[in-house]
């Protein structure tokens, strides 16, 4: 920590900023109450937590609420995925075959495309975290298992973390709860009386879920090479750090020398996205942020963006002097 | 010979050339009668004396006056020469204005230097700037126009400007550069805000405060760098609000609830300018000018140059920086190759 910049050097001067770290007094209340206004003002409900990786700092807008994962359940998945090879369980170089027909719904990756594919474990797992293909996460669900995937978290000191299927279960009780017949028709009918209240999968009682400060510490663990071997974490972190959505946590940084790794989630109104930001002075904040829109509009650049403007304001007030809490 | 082939002869041949010649021959008078001594005069003019004393006998048999009583010791005006002196001295002046105006016609095109200059430099540097340059190049006049990056760098690729004073980031893709020269920004603070009491200021404690700035049209890519480094480091302005000239941003920073990012300035009774800890914000200004400009433009353009490098040391508190420092960037898929 000591390279970061001036800000270690500003504690080091003690009283001479005296003015400004008055001014900050407070400033914890402050940031978690302008966050809340940035929810507001996006028409979402908002769950944050962010903690700087290495110091425990944090700052948290209703952070251990349970909330639904959605594709964020495959955080877990790739932890656990590391964890098993390197306990020499599986191998991640194993090349297996995906066909067409047993492919899990979705819009990108192997999800998307229409013939047999054949590749490696560790391939499907940077299809599976990059573009959040289903297809992908399915096959590496179906190797590893949803126990150890949950003893997984369990381990790692995440008890409210739990992950109750892959993405085709997820999508047929999507589908079966609505009564339709595509994702597209849930949509045209989420509007409907009843029929957000019939879906589990937004119900974080009966679905993968978390909250948001048991997501920021197994990025921490992740980050701090303690999830797994250091090689593991690293290849997670790098996978993390291909994520190719720019338009939630990430485009609350756009600092070309800030490095935004992250995992979002999406279902119907939920956006969620969890990652890691570091800045070149050596500050790592892990954010965790849940979001639920109130309106049944799947375009809502807003609400995508506000998580990007969150996070911000929360590593922001991790970064100021006045060590808000 | 009748009197009539007398006048035809005179106004086909002597006539005629004494009409082309008119103004040397009022040359050769108006010296005569200023020296009343044929040596002096034809040693003023540059030539010899016989070929003056025929051009004073040619006006006189044209003008059809004797202008000089010539004695053996004296030269002396006559009373018709007294009364054509004060004409041929005017006649010779608007010949002489003629003959400057026509040259500054032609010098406008090719004996002055169009520079640019941005309008914050402030008066000390201009007035030096002029000052330099008239000592370095006193045959070129140096016509100043205040105008921003954006507009200057428009100016020069038209070639309506011949050199300007720059701020980076801009597009210099057709452009050759001087020296590079970089400014740390500080805060202009009220003197009596809180954290006018620390000897440097982090961006980010300016939170809550509205922004004076520059123009954005003045210069964009500085604009834009500026207000993105404020992001980075945590400060993001409720509102910033433009101001051309310093005197402005001033008046704006006394007023109350804003501050003003700038280089450094003399701290007054009622504000004070304090550096930005850890200097995240250089303002790097270079000269600019077309590439390929007509060779007869380089060496004026080097001369402005070398001029307005030393000034802007020395008066602008500038310092060479050389290339600007690596950046780091980390490249996010998103912005990737090809992506």
């Amino acid at each position: 920590m000591s390279a970061r910049d001036g800000r270690t050097a500003r504690a080091g001067t003690g009283g001479a900023t005296g003015g400004g770290t008055g001014a900050r007094a407070g400033a914890g209340g402050e940031v978690t109450a302008r966050i809340e206004a940035a929810f507001r003002a996006a028409g979402v409900t908002g769950h944050l937590h962010a903690a700087d990786i290495d110091t425990g700092r944090e700052i948290g807008v209703r952070p251990d609420e349970p909330v639904v994962l959605a594709s964020v359940f495959k955080v877990p998945l790739l932890v656990a995925f590391h964890r098993q090879a390197a306990a020499g369980l599986l191998d991640p170089t194993e090349a297996v075959t995906v066909r067409p027909e047993d492919r899990s719904a979705g819009p990108t990756g192997i999800s998307a495309l229409l013939d047999e594919v054949r590749m490696s474990l560790r391939d499907l797992a940077c299809l599976m975290i990059t573009v959040s293909d289903n297809a992908a996460a399915d096959v590496l669900l179906d190797r590893v298992g949803l126990a150890a995937v949950n003893e997984t978290a369990a381990r790692l000191g995440l008890p409210r973390t739990y992950v109750d299927g892959g993405g085709r279960d997820l999508y047929d009780a999507m589908l079966s709860d609505g009564g339709v017949d595509s994702f597209a028709e849930l949509w045209a009918r989420l509007d409907e009386p009843g029929v957000l209240g019939r879906l589990r999968g937004l119900d974080p009682a009966r679905t993968s879920r978390s909250t948001p400060r048991e997501m920021t510490r197994l990025l921490g663990l992740v980050w701090r090479d303690e999830a797994a071997p250091p090689d593991g974490c690293a290849a997670m972190r790098r996978l993390f750090g291909l994520q190719v959505w720019p338009h939630r946590l990430s485009s609350g940084f756009p600092f070309d020398d800030v490095l935004v790794s992250g995992k979002t989630g999406t279902l119907l109104t939920v956006r969620n996205e969890v990652g890691v930001v570091e800045y070149p002075d050596g500050g790592r904040y892990a954010v965790a942020v849940f979001t639920r829109s109130s309106l049944p509009i799947a375009a809502l650049p807003r609400a995508d963006a506000v998580i990007g403007t969150s996070a911000r304001m929360a590593v922001e007030a991790l970064r100021a002097p006045g060590r808000p809490r | 010979m009748s009197k009539i082939d007398i006048g035809v002869k005179t106004i086909f041949g002597q006539l005629s050339s004494l009409f082309v010649n008119l103004v040397g021959h009022l040359t050769c008078f108006v010296a005569v009668a200023e020296e009343l001594h044929f040596g002096r005069a034809a040693e003023r003019l540059g030539m010899a004396q016989p070929p003056l004393s025929q051009r004073i006998q040619r006006l006189e048999k044209e003008l059809g006056v004797r202008l000089f009583d010539r004695s053996s010791r004296r030269v002396e005006l006559t009373a018709p020469g007294r009364l054509l002196l004060d004409e041929a001295r005017d006649i010779l002046a608007r010949v002489d204005r003629v003959y400057s105006l026509a040259d500054r016609a032609r010098l406008g095109e090719t004996g002055a230097v169009r520079a640019g200059l941005p309008a914050d430099l402030g008066g000390a540097v201009v007035a030096a700037l002029i000052a330099a340059f008239r000592a370095r190049r006193p045959d070129l006049r140096l016509d100043l126009r205040e105008i921003g990056t954006a507009e200057q760098v428009r100016a020069l690729a038209e070639g309506a400007l011949d050199v300007g004073v720059v701020r980076h980031p801009c597009d210099s893709r057709d452009l050759d550069l001087g020296p590079m020269l970089g400014q740390p920004v500080g805060v202009l603070l009220p003197a009596d805000s809180p954290l006018a009491a620390s000897p440097e200021v982090h961006l980010a404690d300016l939170a809550g405060h509205d922004l004076v700035a520059f123009p954005r049209e003045e210069a964009p890519g500085t604009y834009d760098e500026l207000l993105a480094t404020c992001r980075r480091h945590g400060y993001e302005p409720p509102a910033v609000h433009e101001a051309r000239h310093p005197q402005f941003a001033l008046g704006l920073v006394l007023a109350g609830t804003a501050v003003a990012l700038a280089p450094r300035a003399e701290d007054g009774a009622a504000a004070v300018w304090r550096p930005l800890l850890g200097d995240p914000l250089t303002w790097r200004t270079s000269t600019a000018w077309r590439r390929g400009a007509e060779p007869d433009r380089e060496r004026a353009v080097a001369d402005f140059t070398a001029v307005a490098t030393a000034v802007l040391r020395t008066e602008a508190g500038m310092v060479a920086v050389g290339e600007a420092p690596a950046r780091r960037v980390v490249a996010r898929p998103a912005s990737g190759f090809l992506a």
